[in-house]
């Protein structure tokens, strides 16, 4: 099990105020296999992201990426552990604006301490050219479409090898079509590079093509399965 | 070195203007530096030279060379003291004329010839050359064009010198330094005009007073100077310390060092702030890095080699600047030195002062969290 998250539960605020963000959540996720997280606003999707990529701490419950618990690090761990297991695609893509779309994928090798010419440059350039950015490797995101952006951030999330792809409501910035485009091109690569893949979205006509889809209403678990 | 140099080309406008700033401010550091070793050298300089390790003064709350006055048994008593070289120096500014009746201002000093405060010359004979001998600064040689075997006149008192040497071009108080045997510097300050009259000889009482002493302490002897200070009544100070008794030396010193100050510590604030900004600026894009696997000493290391670049940059065009703009201070007979000493401290200081404020920035990285990537809690 690449990804095993168990009795999740997130408390937000003290006293009276304090609320209930996840309540005893589970999922669960294999190599290769595409679950897609649906839920209205303020159902805990992104928080539960966050959680399962080390970028919030659960108030209990316990996360493993990999067989290791994320709980037990410390922050620099945790920042060790992004960047060696894990890949995100954000929302609205969150590219640096001062990189091209081959540098956003350097950096990431450059944060793993190898160098930026030779094989992560072969790599990051095979990655472009899987999602279709080989001809824009030298633009800067504000030269780059929304759909491109967002096909450099797939890229750049799977650059390392991560065994865990986590994505934040990928196509909430894109029309219906090439919002379809970005699912599919994840599912593929979900797929191709056996990454486990975690995707949070609430459009429903986007789930067609995931494994697996987990509801989440008021922080619970509601319902869990193939897409409908 | 990879974000921070892709951002800095990014942002090369904003760099650019930081950079402009850091590189007048680096430029107005060294060349104030300049000012103040020019300063210190017109002021001082015939001291620096003076094999002294200690002024001896008229026992005062604050001494200084042109209000003090010693008699001759405070030197002698001095000179009675074990591991001490004692030899009196009379100091006066005078104003002086030529052969040809140019007027030269000159800091007028009365040495006892052969002693250790005579100066060494680099043409010319010394003191002893002459009972009339008068040893130049190289400044007046230079400047007034005075020449060996020139006459000088003190004014008022009409005492005659020869120009016997020429030593190196020290001053003090902004004068060129001119010396004379000490009981001719008596005899025109505290003699009669025109020296004794015709068939007659001075008091030996005039020869028996200087402005004060200096003293060569041997190191390895263990002097009580403050003892010998209450026993002689003098007061004693370092030469170093003495500097502060010419006049002017210490205000001029202070306002320059004061603007040089102002000067880092406005570099220090614009560095801080712009850097402060930029990192406000960069929030986002730190959050995400940080989200993408980024721990803070990554990212405190870039931010500080960004800072480092501007900074080093920046002070190498000014200090060339000031480099350039020196043979113009010269050309114009400023008081103006530059030395690699003080360039190196001045460009070190600088960076070390900015790199200071741009710590407030870096402290602003650390608590970035990369949470905000997800666009959350922003």
């Amino acid at each position: 099990m690449t990804l095993a998250a168990q009795n999740i539960s997130l408390l937000l605020g003290d006293g009276e105020a304090q609320a209930t963000i996840l309540n005893n959540v589970n999922i669960h996720v294999s190599a290769g296999e595409m679950v897609a997280i649906m839920g209205p606003s303020g159902a805990g999707k992104s928080s539960l992201l966050a959680i399962c990529g080390g970028l919030r701490r659960a108030s209990s419950g316990s996360v493993t990426v990999g067989g290791v618990n994320l709980g037990d690090l410390s922050d620099s761990e945790l920042a060790r552990i992004r960047r060696q297991r894990i890949g995100f695609v954000f929302q609205q893509s969150n590219l640096v604006p001062s990189l091209t779309a081959l540098d956003q994928l350097l950096l990431v090798a450059h944060l793993n301490g190898e160098g930026t010419h030779g094989k992560a440059r072969t790599e990051a350039l095979r990655l472009l050219a899987e999602v279709g950015m080989e001809n824009r490797a030298t633009r800067k995101p504000a030269q780059l479409s929304g759909g491109e952006r967002q096909r450099v951030g797939i890229a750049r999330a799977l650059m390392g090898n991560p065994a865990l792809l986590l994505v934040d409501e990928p196509t909430s910035m894109l029309d219906q079509g090439r919002g379809r485009e970005i699912v599919e091109l994840l599912a593929q690569q979900c797929h191709a590079h056996k990454v486990a893949t975690v995707m949070v979205t609430h459009d429903a006509s986007m789930v067609s093509v995931v494994d697996r889809v987990v509801k989440l209403v008021d922080g619970r678990v509601v319902s869990e399965g193939a897409p409908t | 070195m990879f974000l921070a140099w892709r951002d800095m080309l990014h942002a090369k406008g904003r760099f650019g203007l930081m950079a402009l700033v850091v590189t007048l401010v680096a430029f107005l550091v060294v060349v104030l530096g300049g000012l103040i070793f020019g300063l210190i050298k017109d002021c001082v300089s015939a001291l620096q030279q003076l094999p002294a390790t200690h002024m001896a003064f008229e026992n005062s709350t604050r001494p200084d060379y042109q209000n003090s006055m010693l008699d001759k048994e405070t030197w002698e008593k001095w000179a009675g003291v074990p591991g001490v070289k004692a030899t009196p120096i009379g100091h006066s500014l005078a104003n002086a004329r030529d052969a040809q009746g140019a007027p030269v201002d000159i800091a007028f000093w009365g040495v006892v010839p052969g002693s250790f405060a005579e100066p060494r010359v680099v043409e010319g004979q010394g003191l002893s050359a002459a009972p009339n001998a008068m040893v130049i600064s190289r400044k007046i040689a230079l400047d007034k064009h005075v020449k060996i075997g020139d006459t000088i006149t003190i004014d008022r008192v009409l005492t005659e010198f020869k120009v016997v040497g020429i030593t190196e071009a020290v001053a003090v108080s902004h004068a060129p330094v001119a010396y004379v045997p000490l009981r001719k510097w008596q005899e025109a300050n505290y003699g009669p005009p025109g020296g004794a009259p015709p068939g007659d000889t001075l008091p030996e009482a005039i020869f028996t007073a200087a402005t004060t002493i200096a003293l060569a302490i041997d190191p390895d002897a263990s002097v009580d100077i403050k003892a010998h200070d209450r026993e002689i009544g003098t007061k004693t100070m370092t030469k170093e310390q003495s500097y502060d008794g010419t006049s002017g030396y210490s205000a001029e010193i202070f306002t320059v060092r004061l603007m040089q100050f102002f000067l880092i510590a406005t570099c220090v604030v614009v560095l801080g702030a712009f850097f402060s900004i930029w990192t406000i600026q960069r929030t986002a894009e730190i959050g995400l890095v940080k989200a993408l696997g980024a721990d803070n000493g990554y990212l405190v290391r870039d931010a500080l080699s960004q800072v480092l670049l501007v900074l080093v940059f920046a002070t190498g065009i000014g200090v060339l600047a000031a480099f350039g703009t020196t043979s113009a201070f010269e050309a114009r007979g400023s008081v103006f030195e530059l030395t690699t000493g003080n360039v190196v401290g001045s460009s070190l200081l600088l960076i070390g002062a900015g790199l200071f404020g741009a710590m407030f920035a870096l402290r602003r990285i650390v608590k970035i969290e990369p949470i905000i990537a997800l666009g959350r809690d922003r």
